[in-house]
């Protein structure tokens, strides 16, 4: 890059992954030494050793990453410096795809762990498109700072707040002063922070597909207390209700050790992804396959989504700091230091996301004006279900939507 | 007395190490937060430093010609609906041959070398204390003993392969020293096999049932008094930062320890990094040699099940993750002792140690951490004579073998 070139403009980005790294990942694959499995384990233990063994000799021999390259920079991909006050600048990663439509609602995109921004790729086309029947959006889809082709902070404490400064600086050098969020995972529980910060000004709407907040206290929410409280019994009168809190329960116990691990000893667990290919396989695809309702991952889909891993800028130990940093180590919540605001929430609920509080705990968060329920689909849900997503977004900020022309002279029509 | 046991000499072959030496060669380590030190995990010099002294210097064939001058030996051990697995374990008599019959078990992530430095203090003949017959096995899926290969091998099963592998020694009634998770063995060994095997035994890390209103309502009470009593919040505070800042290892391992097994098994520096972090922190600042490390965490690469194997004990003893570490095992009154040491990071109020048995000895020491064998092992050898010993508080409890020369 010439050394006159200014930093914070945009330039395109194409991704090439050096053959040299390919030739060495190849010999790792080539000397990969895999563990023993208990007999009828299936997926009891953790990611099935068939399952495993199949994908590793598939990355070794069949799976071209060349061809997923190419299609991959067939998205528009651009880099760009961004400043974070305490971190210098960043170079930030990014997918942009305008709407045909003049007047489409700017939309930022929020990738989590184990994902990233191609999470977004099959919402574009939807969200893109125009019509006098929805509403059309300019889409921009981030890598997370330390994920994807984004670079990572290289102190410690980048938190809620400077993602937040990312995502808004980012937005604002596109000419996007106003925009919609949308997010799910970190996504979501990083966009709480960003709506406390940049509510109303910048941030006009959003749609989690996470819906989730903080648990209610005595004090703070006396009757959701209350309710909570009542859970082990109220629910046995309701189905759903039941369902929901015994998989919200489930997960708490069985399903966040990657969380208490990766809060607490990010870097501990990073030698492990950074040095093996094999073992950042399994403790990403292992989530692949138990974070969703029953997607069916071709290995193609899996290796690539590993690959952006394994080859991602900041390499595979980076992206698990963020799970340090929101927490302060495990000492608090990721929403500590947010609040609630009355910036138009929207929920999607998919029947398979891990945790399922009661609904209406989320008012504890913002001003609810959308809810959708879904019979299908779960953790991932735009990779997932991409058009009952996209469908959601539509509803909330198409016309008769409650959040309707949220962003003043671009409410998505022509 | 029959004992078919047969001797093991530990030869681990050379294609495994010249595998070990590839893939040090390849390894790549991951950028590291300025000034991040051990905050968010093992820092990345010391990963280098090690990983580096592991490629070029560390000798392990040296290492384990040294290992192989004590005593091994391996035992078919059959394992009630687990078929026969074949034990590794570590067997020095002592010249006194009324020396008390002791069966040491190392815990997670230790092994059986961790009795080493005790061995000439207890294997000692003296009229000034007592002798042990010293057996260190290495338990089922770590070190050189075979893994079980079905799901459901836990507390009891752990048990009775050690006790069998006692009996089977012909040491009929024996006592027990462990610590780590041979502490929550010990618990099953004193449940299962208690008074008509286990005549007593110690432990170096004091850990027990967290009382409930319905199984210790005077203690539950005293809790209810926590935010006003200093002392026991002091206590419970350690407790507790262990169990939110410490227990990432512990939840990944009781939930998806396959997960984790494929890079453990898989990268050196993984599990190097997985261990050493533990090594660093649980001890009360022992002055590590890079050879102490590498040869520790070179019986976990090349242990006969692969590193992957031991990490599934968590899951298996707490039927992952659904129960606790002491399901089905209640108080017994097996004589029990705790040794106390300061650095120990799994630290229980001491006021609670009753709750496990039948406490009657007790030590407090100034030094020493969670691997007390290794690290204090004068220290804890003196509180296994102190305890066992003429005018100790379990002075003959096996009968006919009380530790001194006739």
């Amino acid at each position: 890059m010439s050394e006159f070139a200014d930093p914070y403009s945009e330039r395109p980005f194409t991704l090439a992954v050096p053959d040299v790294e390919l030739e060495l990942l190849r010999k790792r694959l080539d000397l990969v030494r895999l563990p023993d499995e208990l007999d009828g384990a299936a997926w009891h233990y953790g990611a099935a050793r068939a399952d495993v063994a199949r994908l590793v000799a598939h990355w070794r021999g069949g799976f071209d990453w060349r061809a997923r390259e190419a299609a991959i920079n067939a998205l528009p991909m651009f880099v760009r410096g961004v400043e974070v006050e305490g971190f210098g600048t960043l170079e930030v990663h990014y997918v942009h795809r305008r709407s045909g439509v003049e007047g489409a609602i700017p939309l930022l995109f929020v990738h989590g762990w184990p994902g990233s921004f191609l999470e977004a790729r099959k919402l574009l086309p939807l969200l893109t498109a125009g019509s006098p029947e929805y509403p059309s959006f300019h889409v921009v889809a981030v890598s997370l700072p330390g994920f994807g082709f984004s670079e990572a902070p290289k102190k410690p404490g980048f938190a809620g707040p400077q993602y937040a400064e990312v995502f808004n600086k980012l937005m604002l050098a596109l000419g996007y002063d106003e925009y919609v969020y949308q997010g799910g995972d970190w996504g979501h529980m990083i966009g709480v922070h960003a709506v406390h910060i940049y509510g109303h000004k910048h941030i006009k709407a959003w749609l989690t597909n996470l819906p989730i907040y903080r648990d209610p206290t005595l004090f703070t929410y006396p009757v959701y207390y209350l309710q909570k409280l009542a859970l082990p019994i109220t629910t046995r009168f309701n189905d759903r209700a039941r369902i929901d809190y015994e998989k919200t329960k489930e997960w708490y116990k069985r399903g966040t050790g990657y969380y208490s691990e990766q809060a607490t000893e990010p870097q501990t667990v990073g030698y492990s992804l950074a040095d093996s290919p094999v073992g950042l396989l399994a403790w990403i695809y292992e989530k692949l396959v138990t974070w969703t309702d029953h997607y069916p991952w071709t290995d193609d889909e899996v290796l690539e989504w590993i690959s952006v891993y394994w080859f991602s800028r900041a390499g595979p130990a980076a992206a698990s700091r963020v799970y340090y940093e929101m927490t302060g180590g495990y000492a608090y919540e990721y929403w500590k230091g947010s609040e609630r605001t009355s910036v138009p929430l929207g929920a999607s609920y998919f029947p398979a996301e891990l945790t399922r509080p009661p609904k209406q705990w989320l008012n504890m968060l913002g001003k609810v004006v959308f809810q959708s329920e879904h019979d299908r689909g779960g953790h991932f849900a735009a990779f997932e279900q991409p058009e009952l997503l996209a469908g959601d977004l539509r509803k909330m900020f198409g016309k008769g939507g409650p959040a309707y022309g949220v962003v003043p002279g671009k409410d998505g029509y022509n | 007395m029959t004992n078919w046991a047969k001797p093991f000499t530990l030869a681990v072959p050379d294609a495994d190490v010249d595998l070990l030496r590839a893939k040090l060669e390849l390894a790549t380590l991951p950028h590291e937060l300025d000034g991040a030190g051990w905050k968010y995990g093992a820092p990345l010099a010391d990963i280098q430093r090690l990983a580096e002294y592991w490629k070029s210097t560390f000798d392990w064939r040296k290492a384990e010609r040294s290992i192989n001058e004590l005593p091994q030996f391996t035992t078919d051990i059959e394992v009630d609906g687990f078929g026969s697995l074949n034990i590794h374990f570590l067997h020095q008599k002592s010249e006194v041959e009324n020396a008390i019959p002791l069966l040491f078990v190392h815990g997670w992530p230790g092994h059986f070398l961790e009795v080493r430095k005790m061995l000439p203090y207890l294997t000692a003949g003296s009229p000034d204390h007592p002798a042990f017959h010293v057996v260190a096995p290495s338990l089922p899926g770590f070190g050189f003993s075979e893994a079980p290969s079905k799901p459901g091998f836990a507390g009891p099963q752990y048990a009775e392969t050690f006790n069998k592998l006692m009996v089977s020694l012909g040491y009929d009634e024996y006592v027990y020293q462990g610590g780590d998770l041979g502490h929550i063995v010990g618990i099953y060994v004193a449940n299962l096999y208690g008074h008509k095997h286990l005549k007593g035994w110690l432990s170096n890390m004091p850990m027990y049932r967290v009382p409930t209103v319905f199984s210790n309502p005077l203690i539950f009470l005293k809790l209810l008094t926590y935010p006003f009593n200093k002392s026991l919040r002091d206590q419970l505070t350690v407790a507790n930062r262990f169990r939110t800042g410490e227990m990432g290892y512990f939840m990944v391992q009781a939930t998806v320890p396959q997960t984790l097994g494929y890079s453990l098994a898989d990268s050196p520096v993984g599990l190097l990094a997985w261990i050493y972090e533990k090594l660093h922190k649980a001890v009360g600042n022992y002055p590590w040699t890079e050879d102490e490390v590498l040869e520790w965490i070179s019986i976990y690469w090349f242990s006969r099940a692969g590193p992957g194997a031991n990490v599934r004990m968590y899951y298996e003893l707490t039927g992952g993750n659904s129960h606790d570490l002491f399901e089905g095992t209640r108080w017994t009154s097996v004589p029990l002792g705790f040794a106390w040491f300061p650095q120990e990071p799994v630290r229980f109020p001491r006021s609670w140690a009753y709750l496990l048995g039948k406490v009657v000895f007790e030590s407090e020491h100034e030094a020493g951490g969670h691997f007390a064998a290794f690290e204090q092992p004068e220290a804890l050898a003196g509180d296994l004579r102190k305890m066992f010993g003429r005018g100790g508080p379990a002075y003959g409890v096996v009968p006919g073998k009380d530790g001194y020369q006739v």
